[in-house]
């Protein structure tokens, strides 16, 4: 019945407008409140402009081609239905990661979930954020886009707020560990469609907690994601959003993380996928003693796009941030990296390192490494790097002067170079699959 | 017993010509020290030797027990049984010294050829060698040559001091058993006590199935390491073979009486 009900309300869904985005919400049986937002975000989406090339941030990211129109605004949720619902890639993610609890969404909305452990005892809610709308109202009131990340941050923002669909609410109590990653896989099987997941993460004072969020499919699609973590006082996050979409997917990013007092963070940024990324990624230290960690790999190959701008914000004395983005270009790829260090008045002894390391395998290839410091305090120690370089042919003859092929050589020197990345994450499955992607990569 | 005969070489980069017509014979079980000023082009020939693409050979020929390598590529070459220890090893970040030998151990010693001609390339690690096993045989020559066992782990020669640079290059020589190897001022920047240990390794491989050709500057690895034959490499040919004699005369009288007795007017027409 329901069924039938979705999708006479998709039919009357012909574009981008005011009605698409009731129909959103109706579609998913929301309060008042959550309409409510998602209308101001609409009216806001509508009155902001798009990216000009004369932005900064768009300066090297055109937007040549993509237009709303060429979308269809969401997709149609697939029924829940146990693992008979999963396709084979889906089965496999699962399989491969030892997870305390996981939860599949497709298209707009979840499909799959399963737990190995009792959270719902330890006070810890892990669930899809349209439920926790509904479950958990007073929570999802207080942090959906009201502090980390607004929807007025930039088109794209909006453009979520008004029209999110999948992706995770993950609360974690005051002092509560869970030891094993909370997995997130969001598949977006319908070609052409709009996808927008949210993950939003609360830990409160003393949590512990992995995350891991697994982007696939996405085929002729537009993807606009937001991320928001919620990093309490003492407590210890670890977060990969690991981006692995079809190569024609139009991929806009924007997460932050909000660091409170003695936290620590350590966030991995994997950009496999899309045809064009634009990732914003935000590290701001709110208290003193955070120790924020963001580490991104990314490996262009053929055309794609990949940028990524971030921002390590030191408001607090005492606080730690390292930010370590390294990528691999191939064919005719081009990356774009732009990174600020903002080290506000009063943010004494504040440590913080930026570096970027671009690999290039093609002369067509092309890295854009735009690193910056703006440091307003006198007391700090801030440093940043960026470099580009070329397999060049004297690590290669070296490899093979000691019996390595060439394409072993060159293999082991891209992996190589991954790997300081590799040595950070934190769970073994997960770098199992990253190798075997770089692997995948290089081989073509 | 073993034969790298280099006969009339001539090779050089970019149309420029650097080897200009090099005679030299090595055998198993003799150490031939190539001596000569900065620039003489001895660093060249063991990039030939090895195989480096970025030279070009146009005359003459290099042959291991008759057969030309010439076109062979240059892990063919250490295949084959050349082995080439760098002057300036490069750093490779990320790739730890215990991985990047054990691929190129199990290269040399075939065990990739035979898991390919198995059609056994489905299993992960397959086509190496088991890892127990090169670890056993790994920790051993590391003992044996003076590495410290954590440079398993340790990044290719990233952050590696001088001194650990070349040891790690012997330690490899010892993992990968060539017939010949060509060491390319492997005393140069290193003090006394690193030379010595460096000097070890040539020693303890040196060995009557394997012969050595010892590129350097200096005397000073001689005292240390005792050569049959002692050649002197001058505008990009050999100019005088002896033995052991003509070091010590080199380190008496410099290089400056090469220049006057083979200088301009001795080049080959």
């Amino acid at each position: 019945m329901s069924v039938i009900v979705k999708e006479k309300l998709m039919e009357s869904v012909t574009g981008f407008n005011e009605d698409t985005v009731r129909a959103a919400s109706t579609s998913k049986n929301e309060p008042a409140w959550m309409l409510d937002l998602r209308l101001r975000a609409w009216r806001m989406f509508e009155e902001m402009e798009w990216p000009k090339a004369t932005d900064e941030s768009w300066r090297r990211t055109r937007l040549t081609g993509f237009d709303l129109e060429n979308f269809q605004p969401f997709a149609t949720p697939g029924v829940e239905n146990g693992r008979a619902a999963l396709n084979d890639v889906m089965t496999h993610e699962l399989d491969e990661m030892e997870s305390a609890a996981s939860i599949v969404f497709q298209d707009g909305g979840p499909l799959y979930r399963d737990a190995s452990e009792d959270l719902a005892s330890k006070g810890v809610i892990f669930t899809d954020l349209q439920t926790a709308v509904r479950e958990h109202p007073e929570l999802v009131r207080k942090h959906f886009m009201t502090t980390v990340v607004k929807p007025e941050s930039n088109k794209f923002t909006a453009l979520h707020a008004a029209l999110w669909d999948t992706g995770a609410f993950i609360y974690i109590p005051r002092n509560v560990r869970v030891e094993l990653p909370l997995q997130v896989i969001l598949n977006q099987a319908t070609a052409g469609a709009g996808g927008y997941h949210h993950t939003l993460l609360v830990a409160e004072e003393g949590a512990e907690v992995t995350v891991v969020d697994d982007l696939l499919g996405g085929k002729d699609g537009l993807q606009s994601s937001v991320v928001e973590l919620v990093v309490g006082d003492n407590s210890v996050v670890r977060y990969m959003n690991l981006q692995d979409f079809d190569h024609s997917t139009w991929n806009f990013l924007t997460g932050r993380a909000a660091m409170g007092r003695n936290s620590d963070l350590r966030w991995i940024q994997v950009s496999w996928g899309s045809r064009l990324t634009k990732a914003f990624l935000d590290l701001e230290m709110l208290d003193e003693g955070g120790h924020g960690e963001l580490l991104g790999i990314y490996f262009p190959t053929g055309r794609q796009h990949i940028d990524h701008e971030t921002l390590q914000v030191h408001r607090a004395p005492h606080c730690f941030s390292d930010l370590l983005f390294n990528g691999a270009l191939k064919d005719k790829a081009h990356s774009v990296y732009m990174g600020i260090i903002q080290v506000l008045p009063g943010a004494q002894k504040t440590d913080a390192f930026q570096r970027n390391g671009n690999l290039i395998l093609d002369s067509g290839a092309r890295a854009d490494s735009i690193p910056g410091l703006e440091i307003e305090a006198d007391d700090v120690r801030c440093t940043h790097a960026a470099t580009a370089a070329q397999v060049e042919d004297e690590y290669v003859f070296y490899l093979m002067a000691r019996g390595l092929t060439r394409a072993q050589a060159e293999r082991m020197i891209v992996q190589g170079f991954f790997q300081a990345v590799l040595d950070r994450v934190p769970v073994e499955s997960v770098v199992t699959k990253l190798e075997r992607v770089i692997e995948r990569k290089i081989g073509g | 017993m073993s034969v790298l005969e280099i006969r009339n070489l001539h090779a050089g980069v970019e149309g420029a010509k650097i080897l200009k017509g090099v005679n030299l014979t090595l055998r198993s079980g003799e150490i031939h020290a190539l001596m000569g000023p900065n620039g003489s082009g001895k660093s060249t020939l063991g990039y030939v030797i090895a195989g480096h693409p970025h030279y070009q050979v146009y005359d003459g020929d290099i042959l291991l027990d008759g057969e030309s390598i010439l076109d062979m590529e240059a892990d063919e070459r250490t295949k084959a049984g050349i082995f080439l220890a760098f002057q300036y090893p490069v750093a490779v970040p990320g790739v730890s010294v215990a991985n990047f030998l054990r691929t190129a151990v199990s290269n040399v010693r075939g065990y990739t050829d035979r898991a390919r001609e198995n059609g056994n390339n489905g299993t992960i690690g397959s086509n190496l060698m088991p890892m127990r096993e090169f670890r056993r045989e790994l920790n051993a020559k590391m003992k044996e040559f003076n590495v410290d066992p954590s440079f398993a782990r340790r990044y290719l020669n990233d952050g590696f001091s001088g001194g650990e640079k070349k040891r790690t290059e012997v330690l490899q020589m010892a993992m990968l058993e060539p017939k010949f190897a060509i060491l390319d001022e492997s005393d140069s920047g290193l003090d006394i006590d690193a030379l010595r240990v460096v000097a070890d390794g040539i020693n303890k491989l040196a060995t009557p199935d394997r012969g050595f050709l010892l590129i350097t500057h200096y005397q000073r690895i001689l005292n240390y390491v005792k050569p049959d034959y002692v050649s002197i490499f001058y505008n990009g040919r050999v100019v005088q073979t002896g033995g052991p004699e003509v070091a010590h005369m080199l380190e008496e009288r410099g290089y400056g009486w090469v220049e006057e007795e083979f200088g301009a007017e001795a080049q080959p027409a």
